[in-house]
């Protein structure tokens, strides 16, 4: 068994190597993007039952954000739901045999808060502009800003540290019980660890949109109800 | 533990065209889908708030029509009752006018029948009381009877016209004299010969008998008649009876 501290090379293309966790993520994508255009495909007003399930993710998600965030979801949809639903599938892609999750590599994880971090200062910067955004450092006085600034760093450390921590410790307690008993002894443990997976992904997403709103909210008057309500 | 640089970068790229491509492939076009069915409920649901107002207003206006029907029908009524009652009141009155009418005809009919049958019987009771006088009459015939219509009838010779009496004495004038009864020769001369003072002339007289004058003598030329018997009075009085009827 494999470290998971460690990704092993597959092949190279030209200097770069492509590793494991980068050819699983390409499948999972392709996965993720061909079923999504083939969800989208065929949509109508009534819809079937696909239809109308994958509908109820998109309106879960958007409900999240606007609890969370309390703005309209439509600019965060993509990067949440996407976020969500990378980790989610990445986490449960053990379930495959012979797969190992990208998210068990602190290198993905380290992409995605990378992400996260580059989301908030985009979103805090579109949302309330350069000078607004630099000011949310200084609040609630300008002393927080040396603080603030940290947090901005070691939250975003936190994020990869406990998605990584989390995926990589289920599998490696996972690849220990399977060398050490049978078959079925890890079954357990599996599924505690698709629950695990289920809960960071959860996690994960609610901490990025906590993040964001952090700045976009600063200045943004909170909608006092939903305007998706129907007369 | 080390960390994987090209790895790192190389994961950040695909996880950021994972947002790209599922933000375009996926989360809009169900998004989108959504928002679309929201705004074609919201179109359904005005559409099907304005249909119910016009529903509305078209109960209201069904039942202002009906409201105009019951009026009219109201209205329609009362006429037609006020048009009965007139009809009622015009036939009451013509059946009325008719009625009297007929009553008056009838009264006049039983009038007319009543005195019909008085008259009738009337004359019943003139011919009865005539036949009865006749009858009578006829028990009385003797000579005193006789002498007195004898003198009836020279008292009616003489009050004749003077013309009248003249004519009697020309030549060749035969006077009728009949009785009831047959008259012996002594009396026909000498009522001959009264009679013939009473003209004034001698005319030639022939002596009849008819049984139906009942009592009398009566006297008939070409010129004049002198009626002078039970049976001229009876009838006289009989005429008189009927004269006086009418």
């Amino acid at each position: 068994m494999n470290s998971p501290l460690t990704s092993v090379t597959l092949f190279h293309i030209g200097p770069v190597p492509i590793t494991l966790p980068v050819v699983v993520t390409w499948a999972i994508m392709a996965v993720l993007v061909l079923g999504g255009r083939l969800v989208t495909r065929r949509l109508s007003l009534v819809p079937s039952t696909t239809q109308a399930a994958f509908e109820l993710i998109v309106d879960t998600v958007d409900s999240q954000i606007r609890e969370t965030m309390r703005v309209e979801p439509g600019p965060y949809r993509p990067f949440i739901g996407t976020l969500f639903a990378f980790i989610f599938v990445a986490n449960w892609s053990s379930l495959v045999p012979g797969v190992e999750p990208p998210t068990a590599h602190l290198e993905t994880d380290a992409a995605l808060a990378l992400l996260v971090f580059v989301a908030v200062i985009w979103f805090g910067i579109r949302a309330v502009g350069v000078k607004g955004y630099l000011a949310t450092f200084a609040f609630p006085s300008p002393i927080m800003i040396p603080l603030n600034f940290l947090e901005s760093l070691t939250r975003t450390f936190s994020l990869l540290v406990r998605l990584f921590g989390n995926v990589m410790s289920g599998v490696f307690v996972i690849g220990i019980v399977l060398s050490l008993a049978g078959l079925l002894v890890p079954i357990p443990l599996m599924a505690l660890d698709l629950l695990t997976g289920a809960v960071q992904a959860y996690i994960f997403a609610i901490l990025a949109m906590v993040f964001i709103a952090g700045v976009v909210s600063e200045g943004r008057p909170i909608p006092v109800s939903s305007p998706r309500t129907l007369p | 533990m080390t960390i994987d640089w090209w790895t790192l970068g190389l994961q950040t790229v695909n996880v950021a065209v994972l947002i790209w491509l599922l933000g375009r492939f996926f989360w809009r076009p169900l998004a989108a889908m959504i928002e679309q069915r929201r705004s074609t409920a919201e179109k359904i649901l005005a559409y099907a708030e304005a249909k119910r107002g016009e529903g509305v207003a078209a109960l209201a206006e069904i039942a202002k029509t009906r409201a105009g029907f019951e009026r009219e029908r109201d209205a329609m009524l009362a006429a037609a009752r006020k048009s009965a009652e007139c009809a009622r009141t015009e036939r009451l009155a013509k059946a009325e006018t008719e009625a009297a009418a007929l009553q008056a005809a009838a009264t006049a009919a039983i009038e007319k029948d009543k005195q019909a049958v008085d008259a009738a019987w009337a004359a019943t009771a003139s011919r009865l009381a005539v036949d009865i006088a006749r009858r009578l009459a006829a028990r009385l015939d003797g000579p005193a009877v006789r002498t007195t219509f004898l003198d009836w009838l020279l008292k009616e010779i003489q009050v004749l016209p003077a013309a009248a009496r003249q004519a009697v004495g020309v030549k060749g004038v035969v006077l009728e004299a009949i009785s009831a009864a047959a008259l012996d020769p002594a009396e026909q001369d000498r009522y001959r010969d009264l009679i013939g003072v009473a003209f004034d002339a001698k005319p030639q007289i022939s002596f009849k008998t008819d049984p139906d004058l009942i009592a009398g003598l009566e006297l008939r030329g070409p010129t004049l008649v002198v009626s002078n018997s039970w049976r001229a009075d009876l009838t006289h009085i009989l005429a008189d009876l009927a004269h006086d009827r009418r």
